[in-house]
Formats: structure tokens, C-alpha cells, sequence
């Protein structure tokens, strides 16, 4: 039996893609090993998002190069799209297939391994047609709705490397979840590039979520990250339902009007904070999380402040913080203003900071609060860790636990570690 | 970069039309190619590796597809396709965007179209596709000269709002006029131009009372 070996880096939905290779893989009689271990091929899922997912993917290819000279190495994803030829010219990696062909990998092995000489480019282009990914490294079941976005914002290198906005039809996408709920998935998180451009047959974002709630079993539904623009009244509705879980990483990218117009977005601060404000009149706990970019071009210090009053505002429980990185061919590349490393590491610092004091209000908001903790681990002094549906690590000692398993739990006191959680105690 | 180049997406130069010294319309095939009005493409010499996004000019039932393009003087792109000669064949990605009407509203609401220099562009789109439309459009430009085929519109619904020369419909800029002559709440409000009018004009019109919701901007840079 043939080793596999996947390493990932990037995003949910390029998780999700790894995990559906790896299903196929396991599948196909293929052992899938620990990336760290020796191995007949190894596949790369790149990232290209940031200059610093570059070279995180660089590193991870010649790492895994240098591990296994023998083994057979194959690099996908946004950076393998974005830096082809590159790639193909770099010793030690046998095959680079982009997005487009990703999910001809498992066929490409076999005819590799069947001593033919296949191009990845001859397979033909799909972005749906993964298996269903039971052999998930994860306790929750990604499900890809669409791939590609069409908003251009000027920052973004992903329309280039995802293509245009496609969306995966209605039934496919509740076929793959009957079959992962099925499967013993307990939940499901919804991915793909601007999910909220969900669009097939007529049927948009909010009426796919509407039918993927309908759907019987015990899971319930997360909406990952999604665009904050084309809601409708009935979206809020939506989260009424107890299956969806009261969580939105809702990307505000800047606090700063002139800077969300000059990156592009299709909202104002204003409407974001509208949007955040009406969340919270229906549902007071509910937990938005974010995206921030900090040092785009021409982000002058009241830009800046602008963004580190509404991210204390709007009290985000986790920022995710970026510092804008140049992406060739994007529209900011070409502008005014590109601003030192120094100060982007400055306001980086500055919002990591909020991020970690905001973390510390939402928990103590959330505290005596009963969550529905979905068991994810148990380490062997007993300790069960995992999430509840407002997207909370809470970790509980009790007996009899089960590992992907709800249970119901109340939160009693921060665990101040590296990475904040909850202890809480069964009800 | 993953940029179609394939056969499919390349349309014929079938003519340039220059405007002033600086700004044309390049007509090119249409290829069946179908967009909404306000919708953008990105559009490059066939085979070359730059592109650049224009506005669609011309209607949605127009057998022919064009964009204005206003030469940039540290330009790469809008030098390239001015040079072009007609048979020349260009590249293009889309069409793009959301910066559309939603069709219920064509004939049933009001709409302001503001736009500097050639911003005009998806608001000529706008009126040639939809002869329904109930709309104003404000254009700031520095000279009157850049007055964009304004003969196109009805000049009871095109005001010319010029900073440099006194021979616009309002001498001064656009965000000068919606202070004096404040919009109706219930319009719908397109902004098309450089980046620091449209940061203006989201100002003035939340002041008068324009729902965010009511207020649709695509930036030039």
C-alpha cells in the first residue's frame, strides 16, 4: 500500500480540498501518513493570499523536498497557480496542477504510478466533482458551495488565481451534506471564496442556507467567512433557527471610509456597523469575528485610528490581522502611498492588542451562558476540547465523554493560556 | 497568473473615436458577449500580459461592444490601445461587477448618476439600455471640452459642472452643486469618478438624508 502525505496552508476551503483528496486517496487504498513521516507522495496545498504565504509555501515544499528526495512531490493550490512556471523549474517537484485541476489529482497519481507521463493540464477542468471528505483531519465537515470571486477588490490577488464566481448546484451541495451527516458529521461549515455570491438556478445565499437547515439530523450549520454585503432582512431570520450557529467572521478589512473605497469593497464602514447593530438588537450574544488589513496604501494615522475605534466598537472577539502585502497585478499595487514595514508592524500590534481584549469581554460575556460544546478532542489526562455554537474553545473534565459527541455544557472561567478558552462543567 | 487567454475571449477593433486630445471610445466586436449595464471588463492588447478595467460604454442591445478610456499620462495600458489601428484584436476578462439596477426599479424610481471625468461612462450605458429611466446626471469635469458625447442626454436631465472654465450648465465642482440643490430621499444615487468625489458625495447625501442602502459607488483610480 502507497504512503500520502497533505500539508495545507491557506484557507478553509483549500482545508476542504485537501480533505476530499485525502478521502479519494484513502479510498483508493492509499495510506495517509503524518506530514513529518517518510512517504510515497507528498502533495502541497498552497497559499498565495499574503508575500508571507508564499514563502510559507516555498518553505513547506523544499522542506518536504529535502525530507524525501525519493518521494513523489505535487504542488496545488493558489500559489501553484499564481507561480507556475517557478515551480516547474524548481528541483525536487514532479507535478504543479492548478486550482482548475485539482480535483484530477487522485486520477494523475494513479496514471503517474501506472507509468504513464501525465500533463495535469490534460485532465479536465472541474472544481466540484471531490468526493465527499470523510477522511477529514478535522471533527467538522467543510462543505465547498462555490470557487472564484468577481469583487476585484484592488488589494486581492484571489479572482486571479480562483477565476470568475462559480456556484455548486443546490442539490450537490445538500446531497454532500445528507452523506457527511450521514457519515457521523455533527457539523457542517459552509466554504468557498465569497460565499455570499451564492447564486445557482435563482436560488442565492440565504435560500441555500434556508435548505440546508430543512435538512434532517443532528448537526448544526456554520457560516464561515463571508463578505458583508447583499443581506437581506430574512438573512438575520435565518440564525433563529436553532441548527445555525450564531457566528459570522464578517470581513471589515478597514474602519476607514476612504480606505474601504480605495480597496474596493462593496460596503461602508457606516452599513457594517448597521449590520453588526442589528445582529446584536436579535441576538445579544452573538459572535462576529473579522478580518484587518492594516498599511494599505495611503492609510494615514486618522485611517488607522478610524479602524481601531470601530474594531473596539463592534468588539470583535477574534481580528484576524493582516499587514497588506503587494500582490502583482492588483490595482493597489499601482498606487500612492505604500507604507513602511515598520508602521504596518506598529498598527498590527496596535489591533492584535484589541483582538486579545476584545477575546477577554466576549468570554466573560459568554460566562454562565449554556453553549452546545461539540467534543472535538480528549487528551489523555481526560480533557475534552472543543467548540460551542457560538464558536467558543471550551474545554470540560468529566467522565464518559465521547469525541464528536454534543453535550451541554455551562462556561465558569477563563483558561488563560497561549490560546484563550473556557472551562466549563456538563449540565 | 491565471489570465484566459484563449481565442475566446479576443474581440476586433472595429474603430476608435477620439473625444478630445486624451479621451476615445474603442467599438469592438461584441462576440455575443452579454453584460448588464454599469458592469466593468478588463481589457488588454490580445497576447499582452497588461490589462486594465474600463467601464462599459455602449448598451446592452448594441451589436457592438465599447469602453471610453481617458489616457493616463504615466499610463502603460490606455497609451497601448490608443495606438491601436481597427482589425487590431483585443483581450478581454468579464464582464464584471455589481454596480448595476436592479430591473424593478427601471421606470419606477429616481435615479442621480454623478460621475467626474470619464466616469460618465457606465451612465451612458445606463441611458442607452434603459429609455424608462426616470434620471439626472450630474458630470464634473475640468472643461467644458470634456463633456463626454453629452449630447446624448436630454440637457434637462445633464448638468455639466466645470472647475476650471465658466461654460458648464454650474460653474464649480460637483459636490458644490449637491450642496446647493439637495436630493430627494427616495432617489437612487450611482457615483462613478476618482475616489475622493464619491468619499465627498457619500457625505453630503447621508447629511440630506439619503439611505446607505439608496447609494452605489464604483471607484476610478
Amino acid at each position: 500500500m502507497k504512503k500520502i502525505a497533505f500539508k495545507t496552508l491557506g484557507c478553509r476551503l483549500n482545508q476542504y480540498e485537501t480533505d476530499a483528496l485525502a478521502s479519494r486517496f484513502h479510498k483508493g487504498s492509499y495510506q495517509l501518513v503524518d506530514y513529518n513521516e517518510p512517504a510515497d507522495v507528498f502533495i502541497v496545498n498552497t497559499c498565495t493570499v499574503t508575500n508571507q504565504s508564499d514563502q510559507k509555501s516555498r518553505q513547506t515544499i523544499h522542506q518536504a523536498v529535502k525530507a524525501n528526495p525519493d518521494g513523489l512531490m505535487l504542488v496545488t493550490g493558489c500559489m501553484a497557480t499564481n507561480h507556475k512556471q517557478s515551480l516547474l523549474e524548481t528541483p525536487g517537484i514532479d507535478y504543479v496542477v492548478d486550482n482548475d485541476h485539482k480535483t484530477s489529482i487522485f486520477s494523475l497519481i494513479e496514471s503517474h504510478f501506472r507509468g504513464e507521463h501525465p500533463d495535469p493540464e490534460g485532465f479536465d477542468e472541474d472544481l466540484f466533482s471531490y468526493d465527499p471528505a470523510f477522511k477529514t483531519f478535522h471533527t467538522r465537515s467543510l462543505i465547498k458551495i462555490q470557487d472564484g470571486c468577481d469583487n476585484f477588490c484592488t488589494f486581492c490577488i484571489i479572482p486571479s488565481v480562483r477565476g470568475r464566481a462559480v456556484s455548486r448546484p443546490v442539490n450537490a451541495i445538500l446531497d454532500n451534506i445528507r452523506e457527511v451527516v450521514d457519515h457521523g458529521f455533527k457539523e457542517v461549515v459552509l466554504t468557498g471564496v465569497n460565499i455570499g455570491r451564492y447564486d445557482y438556478d435563482d436560488v442565492n445565499f440565504e435560500q441555500l442556507v434556508a435548505k440546508i437547515l430543512e435538512l434532517p439530523g443532528d448537526f448544526r450549520l456554520r457560516i464561515s467567512s463571508i463578505e458583508p454585503d447583499g443581506f437581506t432582512p430574512h438573512f438575520f431570520e435565518l440564525f433563529q433557527h436553532e441548527k445555525l450557529a450564531p457566528h459570522l467572521h464578517l470581513c471589515l478589512q478597514s474602519g476607514s471610509e476612504a480606505i474601504l473605497l480605495k480597496m474596493r469593497r462593496m460596503y461602508t464602514a457606516r452599513e457594517f456597523r448597521q449590520l453588526a447593530e442589528q445582529l446584536w438588537d436579535r441576538y445579544p450574544d452573538f459572535n462576529l469575528t473579522t478580518d484587518i488589513i492594516v498599511g494599505f496604501p495611503g492609510e494615514t494615522e486618522k485611517d488607522f485610528q478610524d479602524t481601531v475605534q470601530m474594531t473596539k466598537d463592534l468588539r470583535f472577539s477574534h481580528i484576524h490581522t493582516f499587514k497588506y502585502s503587494v500582490r502583482n497585478g492588483t490595482r493597489a499595487e499601482r498606487m500612492d502611498g505604500h507604507l513602511t514595514e515598520r508602521i504596518k508592524n506598529q498598527r498590527s500590534a496596535v489591533i492584535r492588542k484589541i483582538s486579545e481584549e476584545n477575546k477577554h469581554l466576549y468570554f466573560n460575556q459568554m460566562m454562565g451562558k449554556p453553549q452546545r460544546m461539540l467534543i472535538e478532542r480528549i487528551s489523555a489526562d481526560g480533557i475534552a476540547r472543543g467548540y460551542g455554537e457560538n464558536y467558543i474553545p471550551l474545554r470540560i473534565k468529566a467522565k464518559d465523554l465521547k469525541r464528536n459527541t454534543f453535550v451541554n455544557v455551562k462556561p465558569e472561567r477563563i483558561h488563560d493560556a497561549k490560546e484563550m478558552e473556557l472551562w466549563a462543567k456538563l449540565l | 497568473m491565471k489570465l484566459r487567454t484563449t481565442q475566446d475571449n479576443t474581440h476586433e477593433l472595429l474603430d476608435t473615436r477620439h473625444l478630445t486630445e486624451s479621451a476615445y471610445v474603442l467599438r469592438m466586436s461584441r462576440r455575443g458577449l452579454q453584460f448588464r449595464s454599469g458592469q466593468h471588463i478588463l481589457l488588454g492588447e490580445a497576447g499582452s500580459i497588461h490589462n486594465r478595467e474600463y467601464s462599459v460604454y455602449s448598451a446592452e442591445q448594441d451589436d457592438y461592444f465599447e469602453v471610453l478610456i481617458k489616457e493616463v499620462d504615466d499610463g502603460l495600458v490606455s497609451k497601448q490601445l490608443k495606438k491601436l489601428k481597427p482589425g487590431s484584436m483585443l483581450q478581454l476578462e468579464g464582464p464584471l461587477g455589481f454596480f448595476t439596477i436592479e430591473p424593478g426599479l427601471i421606470g419606477n424610481a429616481k435615479f442621480l448618476f454623478v460621475a467626474t471625468g470619464s466616469g460618465i461612462a457606465p451612465f451612458h450605458s445606463f441611458v442607452r439600455s434603459y429609455p424608462a429611466l426616470n434620471y439626472k446626471i450630474l458630470h464634473g469635469v475640468r472643461y467644458a471640452s470634456e463633456a463626454y458625447e453629452k449630447d446624448t442626454y436630454p440637457s434637462e436631465q445633464y448638468v455639466l459642472c466645470t472647475s476650471q472654465d465658466k461654460k458648464g450648465d454650474f460653474n464649480g465642482r460637483v459636490t458644490s452643486f449637491l450642496e446647493s440643490n439637495p436630493v430627494e430621499t427616495d432617489t437612487h444615487c450611482y457615483l462613478c469618478g476618482n475616489f475622493e468625489m464619491i468619499h465627498e458625495v457619500f457625505e453630503i447625501l447621508e447629511r440630506q438624508g439619503v439611505p446607505p442602502q439608496q447609494v452605489h459607488a464604483e471607484v476610478y483610480f
